[in-house]
């Protein structure tokens, strides 16, 4: 896509609360990793789906500066609930700042943790199949063990909504085999061939993977 | 209105089919049987009809409105989609279009769920009005005449249930809307109704640079 297009897309189509704007400049500020943060269009698409569902339970693994899940946390109930796994301090510490900010603190649940602890810790807890929806955008190498997690969290007709699925069209290019764009190539055909779900991949940000639990 | 999803590059867009597009066996023949005609750009890209059966899915969509049928590419997913339950009004002038449409939903097995209302849509969408079936669809998809896409928006939205979804297709125009030097009607019109879309607070809209660009707005509740 063009800048030009790109400019136009979200000049005719982004609805940006204030409060993620803010979010979304002092992340700008950070040094190096400012392009973790998914971008305003695709949070934008997030919380229509989870409006779409009407999503009250939700897991988001790989939480940042919190921009994803303040995204969705607005589009929840006010009794809804995100349950955010990430490793970081400092920078879900921002999260926290914002989500305060923004009146949904309450609605957020962050684990410090390893997310494969976190998730694991859920399902003995007795949490399968209570989750509407799932967010993953966290350490590559682990999509394929946290896409089986999700799968058992989720709901029959919930959602996982899957980050980074073209890799800045890494994985389109066979001379790219460094683990993450392997991890990712592998999830997208595990994706494509699984009878246990619905699947969308939609090129909006850096590719977006849409699957829906199927029932039974 | 777009056979493939325009704003990939076509490496990044061939990977992303093969690694996402399982195109049901009728629509992958209804697909070759438009090929052969001079208007085949007219159809939606497949990935895009994936994504529509996607959302119909999701929300349990059981009535459908389909605003410019052609050779009904998107009337066939939405039947599909919705499955024995479903009904999915499809609006069109052209005989000649929706003669291939009619047989390839015969030979799906679901012409029984797909009625066909030949005329001009914006009659059509008053009639069914005044028939009663306000607030009565689940979802709609737009993709006619792009100079009335303003009328058939308005009166989509009587017809969408809260909570309901309408599709509308073409939105980026291949690209022309960004081109401030292109004022041709069609692109001053998409740019326009995409402005208008933009505003309004009766919708929570996303425009999914997919295809030529797909908005799906949800009728708030």
């Amino acid at each position: 896509m063009t800048d030009a297009l790109q400019d136009y897309l979200v000049g005719a189509s982004l609805r940006e609360p204030e409060v993620l704007q803010r979010l979304r400049r002092e992340t700008r500020t950070l040094d190096g990793p400012s392009g973790m943060q998914i971008s305003p269009e695709q949070g934008q698409f997030m919380a229509l789906l989870a409006r779409l569902i009407g999503a009250r339970r939700v897991l988001e693994i790989g939480t940042f500066t919190g921009y994803s899940a303040l995204a969705v946390a607005l589009a929840l109930p006010s009794d809804g609930i995100i349950v955010a796994c990430d490793i970081n301090e400092e920078w879900t510490g921002i999260a926290r700042r914002y989500w305060a900010d923004a009146g949904v603190a309450g609605r957020i649940d962050l684990r410090l943790a390893p997310a494969l602890e976190t998730l694991a810790a859920l399902d003995s807890a007795g949490e399968a199949g209570r989750f509407d929806m799932a967010f993953i955008d966290a350490d590559k190498p682990n999509y394929p063990a946290y896409y089986e997690h999700c799968l058992n969290l989720v709901r029959p007709g919930g959602l996982i909504l899957v980050d980074n699925v073209l890799w800045g069209g890494a994985v389109a290019d066979p001379t790219r085999t460094d683990p993450s764009t392997e991890a990712l190539r592998a999830l997208n055909q595990t994706m494509r061939d699984d009878s246990r779900i619905d699947f969308s991949l939609v090129p909006i940000g850096d590719g977006l993977s849409l699957a829906r639990r199927r029932e039974g | 209105m777009t056979t493939s999803s325009m704003f990939l590059p076509e490496h990044l867009y061939r990977y992303m089919i093969d690694v996402s597009v399982q195109e049901a066996e009728p629509l992958g023949r209804l697909r070759a049987e438009t090929a052969a005609l001079d208007q085949a750009h007219y159809q939606i890209a497949p990935e895009e009809g994936q994504l529509l059966t996607f959302i119909i899915e999701m929300i349990d969509a059981r009535r459908g409105l389909d605003i410019g049928t052609f050779t009904g590419y998107s009337a066939l997913v939405a039947a599909l989609a919705m499955g024995p339950a479903g009904l999915v009004t499809t609006l069109d002038v052209s005989d000649a279009f929706t003669d291939i449409a009619r047989r390839s939903w015969q030979a799906a097995g679901v012409a029984d769920r797909i009625m066909l209302e030949l005329g001009p849509a914006i009659d059509s969408l008053d009639r069914l009005v005044s028939r009663g079936q306000t607030g009565v669809y689940d979802f709609a998809f737009i993709d006619a005449d792009k100079e009335a896409y303003k009328a058939y928006y308005d009166r989509a939205m009587v017809l969408v249930r809260p909570g309901g979804v309408i599709a509308i297709d073409n939105t980026l125009w291949r690209g022309r809307v960004a081109d401030p030097a292109d004022r041709r009607p069609k692109t001053e019109a998409m740019r326009a109704f995409n402005a208008m879309v933009h505003a309004d607070r009766r919708v929570t809209p996303v425009l999914v640079p997919m295809g030529d660009g797909v908005t799906l707005a949800r009728k708030r509740g």
